[in-house]
Order: structure tokens, then sequence, then C-alpha cells
């Protein structure tokens, strides 16, 4: 077997031969870059070839290269066959980068209700005259602290076993916690000392491509610790489907075990960086789509993805978090959102729950953006919610330049509509790599304030000037000159990628029409829009409705609430009486799917325009663009 | 204006109960607002909710069926004035006549021929539906031997055409059991017609010349116990059909005039242009057309027009699958599969007319998805393809057996090579550039 | 018997005008215009707008051109000055349609010929002119240009404008004065939003005729007949962006399986139904114009044409 060697880090792997680059990288803990998830579309998984035999198809995958690129070896990692001993040029940009992932949160403030307490206790030694048993004895302190009745908690045997020794070992002093289950209070641990101070849960969002985690004192409530990285199994698959024909092909314990995974290491830096013992979390909630949630308690999803489309489960989950691989306190409760089917999970439950649109009589809009979208309308008499596939377009997929909220990507921009001369903000304003989701919003929109693209995204290439250019395959804008960036090329948007973009956005836009329009409400009757997913909080808001990515409403009527389900998922942590309502929350709301509504495809067609083939529903951006007009002439 | 779901859910009582069926009221409303639900599942209803849901399910044109046994139909039963704004549902009956005067064997002749006729179109028979018998001898005894002459022969629906009752006892004495269409009440024999409608239990034609009769006589003959009536217009030109038809159309559905809530009749003979009229009524709303016989040109035509007309225009615009050219293509000319999603079709064909290179494409259902969603989905799979080749004779179309697939269908191109023994080739993923694709790859 | 319709509209089909006789400075015999109708067609007594016109299509390269049109027509197809004259005087046509198919060549650079074909075209028949260019982005500029240039004076209706190439034959329309075909594939989304694109660069809405592609009959027609019953309703609604007159140029109701595998003896008698039928319920749904191959079709057409409008005479002005 072949053995491929990776600079500049040195790392070796060996490989099957005529198995790919991105396998070995792979085996060599490469975290490579694989955004189409290894099928050669993205792009993004660039490698240089120095020496040895690897086979690459050039005339297939060469136009995501330079003659010149190609001249210095550059292939694709996934599409790249190794056939003997190579030595293989690793760029930086082709490692996964840590990503600004969402954990900014709204701050939502809301009651402190846990459902675990510990106690700390004091006992009296038992004598002749005080017989009674260690157990009674423990449970009797807790009701004297303020716990719940003797005869109320349940005390497993596990514990039972524990609790002679650690009594008398730590001189009867010693912390019970105890949690609030499904049927009652139960006895999860007893400690030596007063431990009290330590307790703590966990609040996670199980993502698609990403982790969150929150680490959160229980005694107060305080946010003690943060972290977030990918979700592993992108190594099976990018999205979501290819995840399941992975399960489906017997792969279940795989993803199971590299989301379990992901959460803990999510948990183990949160709590490194807290000072937290994993050993002191006593419980987990977790928010995430329906597939993810399926996963990790490991329950086949395939039959989610066929006709009929039904989940296994929707109601909320509870179970012991050891159970599913979770290292944290052995008998920690693990509690997981319920879903409303299999396209509208417990993240969008969550993402309800943080709006706090279900305990409003307001009208409001909720928009999830992501490859998958999820829009939810309604007030707490009533919710209509959808699901579709936007493409990865908003979020720098299928964009040439695209990428994902990484430093270096351009996420601001504006144009000057004199010269055109962008100006622009990069993330960590490191030089430019590429242009991310809201990068992409501001700048489709200053192109057609400047006019340098009609309506349907087409680029006026009668127009004279240096940034306007038929580039190999489409017309194309530059937006930074190769002098100007970090991967010395031109970083362009094409006309396909915008054309990729208006779909994206027009699936969004549409799904939210054929809500309004299944409830009769019109975009006046909106009293607010909620925007939650991959770019919420960095968006321009004003960019986003001259595009027609969500309905014009005035702008203050607009909120991003970031990750509303780690916001959710937060929520729900520290305020046990919320959960009672996610349930409500899941069981009323009502699903369209859009598929089957016939004018959702007309409304698509109406959406792929800039903003909207009927300006009436767009005044502000109508007025908008005669000014442009009339401005250029 | 249909009620929306949300307006609906106001109606109803909000309890959630579950009784109808339905987890809460708002499905239970969404289902009533698609028109699926029935009303009277929710046992708490107000008199109010209960009038206000009730009044917009009953249907605005009467079920008329004609004829008994396989080839009866059905007509009327439309809910809309535009076929966008829903479906048409119920395909006009077109009746071949015959007249009274023809010796037996020329009348068996035609039978026969309406009988055996079949176009078979996207995997649909398409039918003439039956036979028009015209009383032009004015005697009753021949009406009835020309009927005899038709039964001898099919089992096919009629339409008996008399102006005397007595006349139309004749033929009916024959048929009467098997449902025909009686044509037609007049002001002036409204009565016999009625009854003879009554006692066989058959549809009755209704005609007059102006509005006010027809509704008139609509009453009438409603009055004498008749329920299932056609309207004929008595329209003396082409334009008057259209225009009456249309109205009567319009004020049925919205329901204006009940008494127009019937279908309608209409002879195409009657205006010295046929296929003009056959045209015109398939498109404006008639129901029942009787016709002279037409030569297999028109059949043809007028055949797929109906099919045409009568799909169901929500369903995702699709191209009817099968083998398209571009160009003129010879049998050396490369073959490129793709989806029948219209808007992909449209592209393609596009670019491939402007890349001058005469060649064929392979259009295969994937019930209008596109390349990637058929992909994803596996409406598009190698035995789809299989199946395609077979059943549109790509074979017999091309001497070479190379297959050009969209790039998006990559994944299948191994499966498809094993499947079919096509060789494959993967295409670009975008349309645009399929030109120099094949300038480059098509070197035969 | 007449019945009054029920609905009240509140939009009209704005009007277009097509060919210039002498005394708009052209040499056309008749000038038509399109449009002005206030009601569904032929709805109404006499009806509101004017009655459709039938326009015979020929091309000048006829390599492409329907076997069954060729085999009918003979050496006339290989003469577009000819063919177009007994078009007018023998068909007896209301307006022909030049299809430049030698512009679907590979390379094509013969311009010159272009030029001349328009123009010997233009001579012998005085009838109004529609062209149809090319469909190739790289040269639309030039054959535009030259085809403008060619009928200058004589308010052509040029064709075709799309989404992707719409620059070219607009601005070659607005320099020479003509009219624009604006083709969209079967959506009245995508019909609207080129009407949008083209009032942009100016195209006023009287200088546009909507082509919203006409599929055969058996193919694809069912999707064109509601879209084009569904503009000219939005027109009657008031969408002043839908609210131009149609036009119908089925490009294969002649080269259908239909036609094709016919028997020699019935093909033509098919091929004339088949467009017979497509053209008339085609104009049912609302087209201005029908454009049609065979020559044959056109005296049925017209036919039944003044017979659903009534026997009125036809919109000449
Ligand atoms: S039965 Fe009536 S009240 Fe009960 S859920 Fe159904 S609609 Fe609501
Ligand atoms: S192209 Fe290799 S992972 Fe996307």
């Amino acid at each position: 077997m072949p053995t491929v060697t990776f600079l500049p880090s040195f790392r070796k792997a060996v490989v099957d031969r005529e198995g790919t680059l991105m396998e070995a990288a792979l085996n060599a803990g490469i975290n490579l870059n694989v955004v189409c998830g290894g099928q050669g579309k993205c792009g993004k998984c660039v490698m240089f070839v120095k020496s040895g035999v690897a086979e690459f198809d050039r005339d297939q995958f060469g136009r995501f290269f330079s003659p010149e690129e190609l001249e210095s070896g550059a292939c694709l990692a996934c599409q790249t066959r190794v056939i003997d001993d190579a030595s293989v040029f690793v760029p930086e940009s082709s490692h996964i980068q840590e990503q600004k992932i969402l954990i900014e949160t709204l701050g939502l403030e809301t009651e402190f209700h846990p459902s675990v307490w510990k106690y700390p206790l004091v006992l009296n030694p038992p004598s002749l005259d005080d017989p009674s048993p260690d157990l009674t004895r423990l449970l009797w302190g807790i009701e004297k602290k303020g716990g719940p009745r003797e005869g109320k908690i349940y005390a497993p045997l596990e514990v039972i076993r524990s609790i002679p020794r650690v009594l008398r070992d730590s001189g009867w002093k010693i912390t019970a916690t105890v949690a609030l289950v499904p049927g009652g209070y139960r006895l999860i641990d007893v400690e030596k000392g007063d431990t009290s101070s330590r307790l703590y849960g966990v609040a996670v969002d199980l993502g698609t491509t990403t982790v969150v985690v929150f680490i959160r004192s229980l005694v107060d409530g305080r946010v003690v610790g943060v972290a977030s990285n990918y979700n592993k199994q992108i190594s099976c698959g990018e999205d979501i489907l290819s995840r399941v024909n992975y399960a489906r092909k017997g792969g279940l314990a795989k993803l199971q075990s590299l989301a379990a995974e992901s959460i803990n290491t999510a948990i183990t830096r949160a709590a490194n960086q807290a000072g937290v013992d994993r050993e002191d979390i006593h419980e987990v909630v977790i928010a995430g789509n329906t597939i993810m949630t399926h996963i990790l308690m490991g329950i086949d999803p395939a039959y989610m993805i066929e006709e009929p489309y039904v989940p296994v489960v929707r109601r909320y989950l509870t179970a012991a978090a050891s159970r599913v691989g979770l290292e944290v306190k052995e008998n920690a409760g693990l509690f997981i959102f319920p879903a409303v089917s299999d396209f509208i999970g417990g993240d969008i439950v969550a993402d309800v729950l943080a709006s706090g649109m279900s305990e409003s009589s307001e009208v409001s809009l909720l928009i999830d953006i992501g490859t998958n979208f999820e829009v939810v309308l309604g007030n707490r008499d009533w919710m209509f919610s959808c699901a579709g596939a936007a493409g990865p377009a908003l979020e720098g997929g299928e964009v040439l330049f695209g990428m994902r909220a990484n430093p270096g990507a351009i996420e601001q921009i504006t144009l000057d509509l004199e010269t055109l001369t962008p100006a622009y903000r990069t993330i960590n304003h490191e030089k430019p790599r590429g242009i991310c989701g809201s990068g992409l919003i501001d700048l489709l929109a200053e192109l057609l304030r400047a006019c340098v693209i009609d309506r349907t995204g087409r680029i006026n290439t009668v127009i004279a000037h240096p940034r306007i250019r038929l580039g190999p395959h489409f017309p194309e804008f530059v937006v930074a000159w190769k002098e100007e960036t970090g991967i010395g090329k031109d970083i362009v948007i094409t006309e396909n990628d915008i054309k990729n973009l208006i779909m994206s956005k027009a699936s969004i836009l549409a799904a939210c029409i054929t809500l309004m329009n299944e409830a009769g409400i019109s975009r006046n009757g909106i009293d607010r829009i909620y925007f939650t997913g991959a770019f919420g909080n960095y968006l321009s808001k004003e960019n986003a409705i001259i595009i027609g990515l969500i309905p014009e409403v005035p702008l203050e009527r607009i909120r991003t609430i970031g990750n509303g389900a780690i916001e959710g998922a937060n929520i729900a942590l520290v305020n046990r009486k919320k959960r009672k309502q996610l349930d409500e929350i899941a069981r009323t709301m009502a699903y369209i799917e859009l598929n089957a509504t016939p004018s959702f495809m007309d409304e698509y067609t109406r959406g792929c325009f800039l903003p909207h083939t009927d300006l009436s529903l767009f005044p502000v951006v109508e007025k908008m663009l005669d000014e442009c007009r009339i401005h250029r002439g | 204006m249909p009620l929306k779901a949300l307006d609906i859910y106001k109606l109803l009582p909000r309890k959630n109960c579950k009784e109808c069926g339905d987890p809460t009221c708002l499905t239970f409303a969404m289902k009533l607002a698609s028109g699926k639900g029935e009303v009277d599942k929710c046992p708490y209803l107000d008199d109010n909710a209960r009038n206000i849901l009730g009044a917009s399910t009953r249907p605005p044109i009467r079920k008329v069926k004609i004829g008994v046994g396989e080839r009866s139909f059905a007509v009327g039963d439309e809910l809309v004035q535009f076929r966008h704004e829903k479906s048409f549902y119920h395909p006009p009956g077109i009746l071949v006549a015959v007249s009274d005067l023809w010796p037996a064997e020329r009348i068996r002749e035609v039978t026969i021929r309406v009988r055996d006729e079949v176009l078979t179109r996207v995997g649909a028979d398409l039918l003439l539906n039956g036979i028009v018998v015209r009383n032009s001898s004015g005697e009753g005894p021949a009406f009835r031997r020309a009927v005899e002459a038709v039964e001898e022969v099919a089992d096919l629906p009629e339409v008996l055409m008399a102006a005397d009752p007595a006349v139309m006892e004749q033929g009916l004495s024959v048929c009467g059991h098997f449902r025909p269409l009686i044509h037609a009440a007049a002001r002036e024999n409204y009565k016999g017609m009625a009854a003879l409608a009554k006692n066989y239990g058959c549809p009755l034609a209704v005609r007059a010349t102006a509005p006010e009769e027809l509704e008139e006589l609509v009453g009438l003959c409603t009055g004498e116990g008749v329920d299932n009536l056609v309207l004929d217009t008595g329209s003396s030109s082409l334009h008057q059909f259209l225009n009456v038809s249309t109205a009567v159309r319009q004020q049925a559905i919205t329901r204006t005039t009940p008494a127009f809530g019937y279908p309608v009749f209409l002879d195409a003979a009657e205006y010295g242009l046929q296929d003009g009229a056959l045209v015109t009524g398939i498109l404006r709303y008639a129901s029942v057309i009787a016709v002279e016989e037409v030569d297999r040109a028109s059949l043809l035509a007028l055949l797929t027009l109906r099919q045409n007309i009568y799909t169901d225009p929500q369903k995702p615009i699709q191209m009817t699958p099968g083998i398209y050219r571009v160009g003129t293509p010879g049998p050396d000319a490369p073959v490129l599969l793709t989806v029948n999603f219209s808007l992909t079709y449209f592209t393609l064909q596009g670019y491939l007319e402007s890349s001058r290179i005469p060649c064929f494409m392979l259009i295969v259902d994937t019930e209008g998805l596109s390349v990637l969603t058929a992909v994803a989905s596996g409406k598009l799979s190698e035995g789809l393809v299989k199946e395609s080749i077979k059943k549109f004779e790509l074979e017999k179309a091309v001497a070479h057996k190379t297959l050009i697939i969209p790039g998006y269908a990559a994944p299948l191109s191994g499966k498809i090579e094993e499947e079919t023994g096509w060789k494959v080739l993967v295409g670009p993923r975008d349309a645009a550039e399929i030109g120099e694709f094949l300038g480059k790859e098509w070197k035969r | 018997m007449t019945i009054r319709t029920l609905t009240d509209w509140t939009g009209v089909v704005g009007t277009v005008m097509l060919g210039a006789t002498a005394a708009d400075g052209g040499t056309r015999s008749v000038s038509y215009t399109l449009g002005g109708e206030s009601d569904l067609p032929f709805l109404g007594d006499p009806p509101s707008g004017h009655i459709p016109l039938v326009a015979f299509e020929l091309c000048d390269d006829p390599a492409i051109w329907p076997a069954v049109v060729r085999e009918y027509a003979g050496d006339l197809s290989n003469d577009p000055g000819k063919w177009a004259k007994a078009a007018e005087a023998d068909y007896g046509a209301d307006l022909v349609r030049l299809s430049l198919t030698s512009t679907r060549r590979k390379d094509f650079s013969g311009y010159a010929a272009l030029k001349t074909t328009i123009q010997e075209v233009l001579r012998k028949c005085r009838l109004p002119l529609i062209v149809e260019g090319s469909n190739d982005p790289s040269i639309d500029s030039e054959v535009f240009a030259v085809c403008g240039e060619a009928g200058e004076g004589e308010r052509l209706l040029l064709g075709t404008a799309e989404a992707g190439r719409y620059r070219s034959v607009a601005a070659a329309a607005m320099a020479y004065h003509h009219a624009v075909v604006a083709q969209s594939p079967i959506d009245i989304n995508l019909a609207k939003q080129l009407n949008i694109l083209l009032h942009e660069i100016g195209v006023p809405s009287d200088r546009i005729v909507i082509d919203p592609y006409t599929g055969a009959l058996g193919y694809g027609f069912e999707y064109s007949y509601s879209v084009m019953e569904r503009i000219r309703y939005s027109a009657l609604k008031g969408d002043t962006d839908l609210a131009m007159p149609m036009i119908s140029a089925p490009t294969d109701s002649l080269t259908v399986k239909e036609v094709r595998d016919a028997a020699p003896a019935a093909r033509q008698d098919i091929a004339v139904k088949w467009e017979y039928y497509t053209a008339l319920s085609s104009a049912i749904a609302g087209a201005a114009i029908v454009c049609v191959r065979h020559p044959r079709t056109v005296p049925l057409l017209k036919d039944t044409l003044a017979a659903l409008w009534s026997g009125q005479t036809p919109g000449k002005v």
C-alpha cells in the first residue's frame, strides 16, 4: 500500500492503492476542508502533488484551477487516486479553520428553575437511639434542607451501594444530588464533603455542521464556559442527506459515536476553559434537527427521507447521558428537544422558544437559514411551519470564491456607485481569501444598486470597466485584485455564483410567502421577523430586503437571534418550566409541505428576481432602485 | 374567494380535541381549505360556522353520467373557469353522428369504427366516446331501426336526437335502459321529453336560444322531476357559442344562476367548420360534443388537444418524455439524456441549438424533477434509463450506443452502463458548457 | 342568444403597431394594431381589440425547416422573396415571419446576405414583416443591427429577446424603431420579468410583444395554453407588466412524431391539422398573432378566426 507524505507537516499515512488523497489525509489526522463531502463539487480540498504517482482527471475538474496552478500539481484531494508513494503539499486554505461559529446570544432573561439540586448535608451518625437506615437518614436530611419529601425520591441501586462508604469516609458530611426526572425525583449522586458549588449543566446545539456547547452553573444559572467545533460526521458526508445515506449503508453506529464525540470535544474544551470537572456536569440539554437527534440517540433515520417521511419519535426524549456516550457524570440526565416533523426539528422548536413568539399575540415570522432552511409563522394561538433546501450558496458553497465565515472571509462590503470600487471588511482583518454569506448578500445588493447586474442577476457586460469582464465560463465582477488578497488570485463573483445565490434566496422568500398566503397574512401583518442561522448576526437587514431574501417590513421589526437553537437549549436548561411548553409548541405547529403546495413553484420563480418580480411587495426597494437607475442614467 | 386555512381556523372551536381525526384544529382547517376535509367531522361546530363552511363544498355544476358499462362517461362537476385555477376534471364526451336515413350497414360501420379506433399517447388510450343518432327522417320506425343498428355492434353511450317525443320513445324502446342522452327538450315538447327521461332514468338535454328561456326551461324540467340535465344553447354561430358557453360557465361556478349549473352540449357539425367547432368546444366548456365523422388527421389532433387541456396543470411543468431532435440529427448524432423538468429541457435545448450540433435529447420521466433532485430522490435511476431507451426505441434512431448524461447524474454512470449496455459519457453540470463539451468529446 | 359575462376587468391589453404604410414613411400595404382587448378573447359583440392575425413563417435556409413544408412548397422554399410573395398573394397570410435560419450554421458570417434577403422579402411582399434573427449571443449584436437597419422605417417585429440575451435585440429595435418579441419559457412570471428587464433598459410597452413559447400540441402545449390564458387574465386584472399582445410561434408543430411517422399519403393532412389545432387554440387563449409554417393552414385558420370573430373585418388600419 502506498504511503502519502503531507507537507509542510510531514505527516504520513498509508492508503489503499487507488484510495483518494482525501482518505489518506483522514488517516493522517488532517482536518481537511471537505465542503461537498468529497464529491468534487466544492473545489475546497485543494492539494498540490509534488512528487509520486497519483491520478487526477483534469478535464473534469480542471475548471477549479488556473493553468499555473495545474502546472504546479494542483488537484482536488477527494478526486485524486493514489497509485504509488507520493508527497503532497496541503495549503493552509484546505484545512478546516476555526469557524466564527455563532455563540453570541440574545441573552434573553428567563426565570431560574433548575431541575438538578445539590444538598450539602451534615448528618448525625446513627446510634442505638437513632438506628434509622443510612438511606432514610440521607433522604430526611434532604427534606430538612428544603428538598423534596423523603418518600418522593427514588434512589437507584448503584447510588445506594455507594452510600455506606461515602457517609462514613466523609464523617457524615456529604453532598446529595437530586434531579427531577419524569415521574418524580431521583437521587443521582452522593459525594463526600460540600461540593454544592460544583453543579453544572450543559446546553448543546447539535447542528449538521457545527456543535455549540454552553456550560452553566445550575446553582445560579451563570454561563461559565462556551465552546464549539465542527460536527465530526462531516467526514461521512457534508449534507444531511448524505449522512442518512451513510447510516443506511450500515454506518449508523459510526455516525452516532461521531456525534457523541463531537459533543464531548466541545464539552471538554468549554470545561477546561472554565475550570470545570466534567464529572460535575449533571444535566445535558440538546436541541438539534430531527435527523441529528435521531442519530445521536442511535435511532435509524432512514425512513425519514423517503415518502411518507415519518420520524420515529417526535416528543421530547430523556435518557441517561452516558447511554449515548456523553462523557459527563455517570447518572446525568439528558433532555432532547421535541420535533414537529422530520424537517422541523428540535432546533427550530428551540428557535421558537428563544424568540418568544409562542408567548406573544404578535404575528412573527421566524426564518432559520442554512443549506436547509426552516420558516415558522404565527403567534401564541397558531403556527405554520415549512422547510426546504436552499442550497449552500448563502453559506458560501457553490460560489467560486465563497467560503464559510472563517478568518479572511469578506463579511461586509460596499461599492462606490461612481467608481465601482469595493470597500470591504474581512473577518479578523486578514487579507481576503473569499466571501462569506453576509458578504455575498451585501455584494448582491450593491451590484444591483450600481446597476452592474440586472434584476435577474446578469452582469451587464456592456459596461466598460476593468472590474467587469468575461471570465473563462461566465461574466464576472472583480471584488479584490490579486495583490490585495491572501490567496494570490483575483477574488471575483461570477454570473453563475449570482444565479446560485438568487436561487437560494428565492426558495427562502417563496417559503415565507407561501406560509403568509396560507395564513392569509400580508407583509404588513407581520409584527416581527426573527432571523436565525449561520450568518444571522452579521447580516445587513437592509441588504437582505434589497435582494429579497425576506419580505419587506420596516427594519425595526427585524431581529436577529443569532443561534436560536443554543439559546433555546440554554433556556430549557435553566428553566425547567419552559420544557413543558416545548411539547405544546411541537404539537400545535402545523407543517406545510412546500412540494405539495402548487403555488410554491410559482412563488419561487417570482422570487428568482431581485428583489422579486412584483415590486409592489417591496415598495421601499422600488423607490431605491428607481433612484439608482436615474442616477446611472 | 376560497377561505384561507386561518379564516377557517378562526371559525373552529379551537379545542384541539382531535375528534376530527386531526391533531389540531389548525391542521383540520388546512384540510378544509384545500378541499380535502369534511366539515362534519368536527362535532363542535356552531351553526354559523357550519353554514359558512358547508356552502363552499357543494359542486356548482352537476355531474351527469351518460351510458352504462365500460365506455360510459361522466361530465360536469367542474369548479373553475380557467384550468390554471385548479384543473378541469371531466373531459367532454365526443360522439359521432349517424343518420336514420342511412342504410344499416353504414351505421354499423361508423359505430364499429368508433368502438375500435384507439389512439395511444403517453401511456393513455384515447377514444371517441359514443354515437349520436339523428332523426333526419322524422319517423319513428326508421329511428328505432337506426338505434338497433348501433346496438347490434356496440354498447357505446348514445345521444338520441329527435324533436318528437313519440319518435324519441321508439329509440328509447331499444336503448332506453342504457342511459342515453335524450336530445332535446324545448319549450313545445318538454313535458313529453321530461316524462320519457323520467321513465327511463335518462339524462335530458334542454335546448333554447335565449338565456332566459333556457333558464326557465331548466326550471320546468326539474319541476317535472328530471335532475340530470345538459344545456344546449342553440347558438347560431361559433362566436355565439363561445360567448354563451363562457357566460354559462361563469354564472354556474359563481352560483349566480343556479339553473346554469349543468354541463353544456355542442353540435360541432352545425357551423360548417367542424374542426374549429371542436377546438372551441374543447377549450370553451362543452361537455358533450356531437360530430359528423372525423378523418384520422382531425381525430389525432382533437383527442390530443382534449387530453392536453384536461391534464392537471398544477403538476410541475413537464415535458412529455421521449426522443426530441435538435436540428436534423443523423444516426451518428450524439444522444443527451436529461429529465423532463421543462426548465431543464429548455435550457439544454437552447444551448444545444446554439452549439449547432444536431443531436437527440432523450427525455426521461422524472415526474418533473430537476436532475439534482431526481438523482437525490432516486427517481432518476439506471432502471428508468433502460426502460426509456427501450420504450422510445432509441436504438432505432441511432447507430451507436453512447449516452451523454448530465454532470449531476455522474454517480449513476457506472450503473447505467451495467444496466443498459450503453457507454456513458458524463457531460458538464452546467448546460452552458454543453457546446464546448460536445466539440471536444464527441468525435465520430 | 346573448348573455353578458360577469367579470369586471380593470385592465386593457396595450397596443403595438406593426408595419408602416406610405403614410407612415414605410412601404407596407397595410399596418396593424395589435392589442387593445378589454375582455377575454372573442368575447363581446363585437369583441374588443382586434382579430388575431395569421403569420406565415418562412426561412432563408431550409435545411432545418420541416420536411413536410419543403415537400409541399418545393422550390419556393429556396427563395425567401418569392415565398413571401406567395404567402401574400396565394396563401392569404396577414403577415410574414422570416426566420433567419442561416444564422444557425456553424461559424456564421453571412451578414451581407442577411441584409439582401430581408430587403428582397420587403420588396416582393408588402405585408408587415416579423424577423426572427439569431439565437446565439456571440453574433446577436451584429445580426440584429443588420436586421434593424435593413428594415428601417418598416416597423418590423424583431425577435427574439430572452432573459439571457435581450440587450442586442432591444438596442436594434430602439435604434431603428421596431417592436420586439420577448420570449420566455412557458412561465408567466418569467414573461413578466423579461418585460420588466426590457422596460428597465428603455423599451416601452408599446414595442413589446410577448412570446410565452408555444410547445406543440401534445408536447407541452397545455402549459403554453394556460400561460397565455394567465397572461391575458393578469393584463385584464390590471398588471401592466403583462399587458402586451402575445405571439404564438410553435417551432416543432410540424416535426412531431405524429407527423414524422405518418403514412406519406396522410402526412400533409396531419401536418395541417396539427398546426391548425395548435394555432387556433392559441388564438382562443389570447394570442394576437399565430404563426404557421404550412401554406394550407393559413386559409383554414383565417376562416375559423373570422367565424369566431363573428364576421367582423380584420383589424386593418
Ligand atoms: S374536532 Fe373540532 S375542535 Fe376538535 S380538534 Fe377537530 S376541529 Fe378542533
Ligand atoms: S471538491 Fe473535494 S471535497 Fe469538495
